[in-house]
């Protein structure tokens, strides 16, 4: 099966630890990789007001997300000579702590994993329609803003 | 022509709904004055607007069947 075939990037909730071990597990048979890169994104519990975030809620556009995550995908290996690519971004709620997004690059060299993980998640963050509403301890909310 | 619109985020909470009806909604220019002047809480709300998950940068006419959508800025990752 092509390594380039369309998948489906958002999943329900967060991103477990032990789902990204066994994605990387699942390479030791592709014996000509030479490097992997790894980027995970972890809900922080900001301070913002005097109030702690406790988790994000994210909602997304979906059917447009997946679209545009399948462009970037393209967008990736084009750009890019890698040997495979996973990503993942969460929906629904993440707790502070707790992973919701991975992006996994695989190629011979390292220069390839390093550049082409960095340009996904900026493809990401700039063009991809979710949003993350941040919950605090009362239940009240405000809606994440990314920075560089 | 009436539309639905899909509304996302922070723009649907001002809103109070994920949807929104335009009557004659002849182009997309048309809708984001009519957005304004439903909610003028939105007058200086960043927010983009998609029809058929494609971005647009200009004035574009809608036509039957078009999917229209007012994103604001996102915040993935």
């Amino acid at each position: 099966m092509s390594e380039k075939k369309k998948r489906k990037v958002l999943v329900s909730g967060a991103i477990a630890p032990e789902f990204i071990a066994n994605s990387i597990a699942k390479h030791s048979s592709k014996t000509t990789i030479g490097a992997h890169d790894i980027f995970l994104g972890q809900v922080r519990s900001d301070v913002i007001g005097g109030k702690t975030v406790q988790a994000i809620d994210y909602t997304a556009y979906e059917e447009m997300a997946e679209e545009k995550f399948h462009e970037i995908r393209e967008a990736t290996f084009a750009k890019f000579s890698l040997s495979c690519m996973h990503v993942y971004h969460s929906l629904g709620a993440v707790k502070a702590g707790e992973i919701s997004l991975f992006v996994f690059v695989s190629s011979t060299h390292r220069a390839d994993a390093f550049d082409a993980c960095r340009f996904v998640v900026e493809e990401i963050k700039a063009n991809v329609p979710i949003w993350g509403k941040e919950i605090f301890e009362d239940a009240t909310h405000s809606w994440k803003v990314n920075t560089n | 022509m009436s539309i639905t619109i899909k509304i996302f985020g922070q723009l649907a909470e001002i809103v109070g709904s994920n949807e929104w009806h335009v009557q004659d909604a002849s182009d997309t220019n048309f809708i984001k004055e009519r957005l304004i002047s439903d909610f003028p809480k939105l007058k200086n709300f960043p927010f983009v607007i998609v029809v058929n998950k494609k971005f647009v940068n200009q004035n574009q006419k809608i036509q039957t069947g078009d999917v229209v959508a007012l994103l604001p800025p996102f915040a993935g990752g």
